[in-house]
């Protein structure tokens, strides 16, 4: 246990992305993190399933991402910074995302903030 | 000499870069964070600023989870701007300064501060989103700066303490480069915010306020708390205001906060403020 997070795991909705957590989950990080190529960005988008197999995510990794499942993927172990060069592709905001990962409609979660404009 | 003239903390939300290339300035939801810059690089261009050292982090554009440098040096005349999946932005590279970079790196390592180095790898929105606003750019930067990569995204992260150090040590580093010139220490991130699992949405806006005062006034009690308490007060990505503690570090022990905006529109409390040394 890292002295540093002691405590983190008191943390309701909140997942610790460390090393253990990082290293089994390196190859659908690397899937996500090669959307900053534009290359990568194209061929997900003309066939996303098999880009997947060939990435070789497993079964799980491929329905996640197939739904859309933003909180199942954080919960699976995908750090949220790779997260959202993916939500940026399937053109999603980053706002969209927080609600989903909350359980909201997008305009449930911007009710619950100070400037619902800004977006 | 070169020599320190001040420091600024500055959130890096890259919804501030896509409302700035939108050209949403006057925008009313987004006015009262625009117009907060405006005395930040009026004080740089008053302040003749020829380089700002950047601590930042990288989100996965210029290194991957393979290869992940606690601390990591940019050196390079030139950086491009990071393509983050939405493709490029319109704004011109960053521009870099050599002989500084490679001296400030020398001076690290020589002070037993093994720090990385990158070449020819692109800086994302930890440098980007707030650097226009920082600083006009057409048709190009005035300055040059020096990054800094420090990692807060996969644990272990240098601790609160450690990021402080470094910021002394690259105060050493500054005032022994034998040329004039100018040098702003910036430290980004935060302030609270949590973008990830059911928790998203997280902000405390008193821990905010007492960051800020305590970051000015008794910077050492924030060197003292770990990450697991930045995680709780301010929301688990907002343990990347380990980030300004570095700024700090770098400054005299006595610094006067001269500009602040804070503005907390959706998720994160954007923040911007500018630290003169006292006595200077």
């Amino acid at each position: 246990m890292n002295p540093q997070l002691e405590g983190a795991d008191q943390l309701e909705g909140t997942y610790v992305f460390d090393l253990r957590v990082s290293n089994r989950t390196l190859r659908i990080n690397r899937f996500f993190w090669r959307l900053t190529q534009a290359d990568w960005r194209d061929r997900l988008l003309k066939d996303e399933a098999s880009l997947m197999r060939e990435a070789g995510l497993s079964d799980v990794e491929r329905a996640l991402v197939r739904d859309r499942d933003w909180l199942g993927l954080i919960r699976h172990g995908v750090n949220f910074f790779v997260l959202e060069k993916f939500a940026r592709v399937v053109k999603r905001t980053n706002l969209e995302v927080y609600a989903s990962m909350r359980g909201e409609s997008l305009e449930e979660f911007l009710s619950t903030r100070r400037v619902p404009a800004a977006r | 000499m070169a020599r320190i003239v001040g420091g600024i903390g500055t959130s890096h939300v890259p919804t501030i870069g896509v409302a700035y290339d939108k050209g949403k300035q006057e925008d009313p939801a987004w006015k009262p964070l625009f117009d907060g810059y405006k005395p930040v690089a009026a004080w740089l261009a008053e302040k003749e600023v020829d380089t700002l050292v950047f601590f930042y982090n990288d989100h996965c554009s210029a290194f991957f989870f393979d290869l992940y440098p606690i601390f990591s040096l940019g050196v390079g005349e030139h950086f491009n701007i990071a393509d983050e999946g939405a493709g490029l932005r319109d704004l011109p590279p960053i521009r870099g300064d050599v002989q500084l970079q490679a001296h400030i790196a020398e001076s690290l390592v020589n002070d037993e501060f093994d720090i990385a180095t990158f070449q020819d790898r692109p800086l994302d929105h930890g440098c980007a989103s707030p650097l226009p606003l920082l600083w006009p750019h057409r048709p190009d930067w005035p300055g040059t700066l020096v990054p800094i990569a420090v990692n807060v995204l996969q644990f272990p992260l240098p601790t609160a303490r450690r990021c402080w150090k470094l910021g002394q040590a690259v105060r050493r580093a500054v005032e022994s480069y034998p040329k004039d010139l100018r040098v702003a220490i910036v430290g980004t991130g935060g302030l609270s915010h949590q973008v990830h699992g059911e928790r998203t949405g997280f902000n405390n806006e008193e821990w905010d306020h007492q960051f800020l005062h305590l970051l000015e006034h008794q910077p050492e009690k924030l060197t003292k708390m770990k990450h697991a308490d930045y995680m709780r007060l301010g929301g688990a990505e907002s343990v990347e205001q380990i980030m300004w503690l570095a700024m700090r570090g770098a400054m005299a022990d006595r610094v006067r906060k001269v500009h602040q905006n804070y503005y907390l529109a959706t998720t994160t409390a954007m923040t911007v403020a500018v630290y003169e040394e006292v006595g200077a």
